[in-house]
């Protein structure tokens, strides 16, 4: 059983089993530990208002958090602000039609994408360690999917970049902190067309040889591991966890 | 490893508090809707948005991933006091609460914010220092006797020892704005509603005090609310009402969170009281005021507790009047100017808003902007004056009165 990724590649051409998981476990490192510094920062808040400041442990941060997701009070249910609030993001709805449509698009784009891999990678290890998973074939199955949403998330981040670079109101008042995440974004979407356009020789593939294909690969998934999951406690991104995490601690917000 | 102390702590602030200054995704939809923002010509330093993006940055650089590592970054107290002062220029209306696209509570963060920078000795702003010293030695802000509470009730008005039914009516509309005490007081008495009032056992809601983060000082809104409690239970109520906005907010919100119990009565705000009491078929209108009519929500009766139709209600039903709305209204609603101690700290602030206000009501050509708190209509009649606007300000509970057949002189 040869330690092979990205069963479309010839022998010769492969990224190997052990540096993606290398990079896969860096990156989950990255994350998890500055997830850590992020809890350990909001565990210096009180467990409740008014309370005196607790000692910076992600403990606290997590049991207060819990506490007051579970505590009475004016607000709807959990469920309720779980699908209409988080999931289907009603509270960009409201205030913007199009700025919902620009982010529900990266959303699904960027959470399809993402349990793909996860099921893509969770493939090559049931091979790997014996079990007759076939990764190929599943490569095969997804790949329309995985066009549909990179699509899909594409044109999410096309209408974030057009309105940061062309509406005057918006434009000013972008920071370093709003623009790394839409070119970050740009970087993963562009780079996966392209190392997919190289394998299949399609449009995507800029003409370039087949030889490039594994380097390209490797490039993408090393930029979308670091960017998509070592990144996010670091960066914007955060707001992917603490968003949500605001809206049902408040209820659905006022 | 760790060189100097932090320049900002986390007092008052909750660790789900912290957590909401990195969920801002900073779309900005708050800063579209900030009164203060607005009238002070978009002042960056105002804007709810930048409010959080310095206090993260300030989070960051104190307890963030290079200070754990290296050190405190310092932030120098001058702009740390240029933070304190952006922040007080906040009404804490809470609109930038509820259009927030993250779902943010900012009216809690503006207020834990406030305290946290009082106990660091750069709050709260102006005039509003003296809250606390003259509502704990005079139990009102106006330095007023207490044993003059009731000097306004006039013999056409019996207030009972005990009933179920208090009237309480709050330092403002008892010693500054009588007209609404008075009009509420015989409205009651029309109505042949028993009720009774605490007189000099009557002392400040504590509301200024918590609004500007000085609620821990001499823990005098604690004090307020335990004693304001034990008097109204002493009263036999069931029922308290409220004509005061603000008032109402801090019993309904404040005096719970602060005794850290269920108040033993129902805390009602007049307008839902009055509705009730139509539904109920029980008031027969004996005046018709032949006026267009336009209300302004109280953030503290309606963004805060979600008190909206009552007192539209009560409007609709006095014959003759044409209601029509303004823009910005409920939860959407722009904000008077007047709270969050900003009538006393910023009086220009406070004027610059009531003339956004006004301005909202003009648009409507109504003859008449009404709304259910004596700090609105303060606010906004100083507005209308400074616009020399052809409206008039006037309380539904005056407007009330008047259809009932009721004299407010
Ligand atoms: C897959 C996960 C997510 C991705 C990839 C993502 C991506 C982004 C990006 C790139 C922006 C910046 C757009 C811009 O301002 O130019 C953004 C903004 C935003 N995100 Fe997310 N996000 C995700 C999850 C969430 C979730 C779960 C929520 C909350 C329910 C949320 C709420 C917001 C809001 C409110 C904005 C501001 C939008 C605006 O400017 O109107 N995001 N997101
Ligand atoms: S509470 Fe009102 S005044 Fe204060 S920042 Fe929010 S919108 Fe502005
Ligand atoms: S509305 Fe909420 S998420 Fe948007 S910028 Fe303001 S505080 Fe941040």
């Amino acid at each position: 059983m040869s330690m092979e990724y990205f069963s479309g590649f010839t022998d010769a051409l492969r990224i190997t089993f052990v540096q993606m998981m290398i990079i896969a476990i860096i990156a989950i490192v990255i994350f998890l530990y500055g997830m850590i510094l992020n809890m350990r920062k909001w565990g210096l808040g009180s467990t409740g208002y008014g309370l005196e400041p607790s000692s910076g442990s992600a403990m606290v941060f997590l049991k207060t958090l819990i506490a007051q997701i579970r505590s009475k009070g004016h607000g709807q249910p959990f469920l309720t602000t779980l699908v209409l609030d988080i999931l289907l993001q009603r509270r960009i709805l409201r205030r913007s039609p199009l700025r919902w449509f620009m982010h529900i698009t990266m959303f699904v784009g960027w959470m399809a994408l993402f349990i793909i891999s996860l099921i893509m990678f969770a493939f090559e290890v049931l091979e790997l360690i014996g079990f007759d998973a076939n990764p190929a074939a599943l490569r095969d199955m997804v790949s329309v999917p995985n066009d549909v949403f990179s699509y899909i998330l594409l044109v999410g981040v096309i209408i974030a970049i057009i309105r940061r670079l062309f509406m005057t109101n918006v434009r000013e008042n972008t920071i370093a902190y709003d623009s790394v995440l839409l070119v970050g974004l740009t970087l993963i979407v562009v780079t996966g067309f392209i190392s997919d356009g190289i394998r299949n020789g399609t449009f995507w593939g800029l003409g370039l040889d087949y030889a490039t294909a594994p380097p390209a690969a490797l490039f993408h998934v090393v930029i979308s591991l670091l960017f998509c999951i070592a990144y996010i406690p670091y960066s914007k991104y955060m707001h992917m966890l603490a968003t949500p995490l605001t809206i049902l601690a408040n209820k659905g917000g006022e | 490893m760790a060189k100097g102390t932090p320049s900002i702590n986390t007092n008052n602030l909750t660790a789900v508090q912290l957590m909401e200054l990195d969920a801002c995704t900073r779309c900005g939809e708050c800063e579209n809707w900030c009164p203060t923002y607005d009238a002070t010509d978009k002042l960056p330093g105002i804007s709810p948005r930048g409010k959080i993006k310095r206090w993260k940055e300030y989070m960051s650089k104190s307890h963030g991933l290079m200070a754990s590592l290296f050190g405190p970054k310092q932030i120098s107290d001058e702009e740390i006091q240029q933070f304190n002062d952006d922040l007080f220029q906040c009404t804490t209306c809470g609109v930038c609460g509820t259009v927030c696209e993250a779902g943010i509570n900012t009216i809690e963060l503006w207020e834990s914010l406030r305290a946290n920078l009082v106990k660091r000795g750069n709050g709260p702003y102006g005039k509003q220092s003296m809250f606390p010293k003259l509502i704990k030695e005079y139990h009102n802000p106006y330095m007023k006797d207490q044993a003059s509470r009731l000097d306004w009730v006039p013999e056409d008005v019996t207030i009972s020892d005990n009933s179920e039914i208090v009237y309480f009516t709050g330092c403002t509309a008892g010693y500054n704005q009588q007209i609404l005490a008075l009009a509420t007081a015989r409205v009651l008495t029309k109505l042949d509603v028993e009720f009774s009032m605490l007189g000099e056992d009557e002392w400040c809601c504590g509301s200024a005090l918590v609004r500007t983060g000085q609620q821990h000082l001499e823990d005098t809104p604690r004090e307020a609310a335990r004693h304001n409690v034990d008097a109204l239970k002493a009263k036999g109520a069931k029922k308290v009402l409220f004509a005061c906005a603000g008032c109402f907010r801090a019993a309904k919100v404040d005096w719970p969170r602060l005794l850290n119990e269920e108040l033993p009565f129902e805390v009602v705000h007049v307008t839902q009281f009055l509705a009730d009491m139509i539904d109920k078929g029980k008031i027969k209108w004996e005046e018709t005021i032949n006026k267009t009519v336009t209300y302004h929500d109280p953030c503290h009766l309606g963004r805060h507790v979600g008190v909206y139709d009552e007192p539209r209600k009560v409007l609709q039903n006095i014959p003759g009047i044409t209601f029509v709305e303004m823009d910005r209204i409920k939860d959407e609603q722009r904000c008077c100017g007047a709270g969050g101690g900003v009538k006393a700290g910023i009086p220009d602030l406070a004027l610059g808003v009531a003339t956004s206000r006004v301005t909202d009501a003009i648009k409507t050509k109504a003859d008449i902007l009404a709304s259910a708190c004596p700090f609105c209509r303060r606010n906004l009649s100083d507005g209308k004056d400074k616009l020399g606007a052809d409206v008039e300000v006037e309380d539904v509970i005056v407007l009330t009165a008047k259809a009932l057949g009721l004299s407010v002189e």
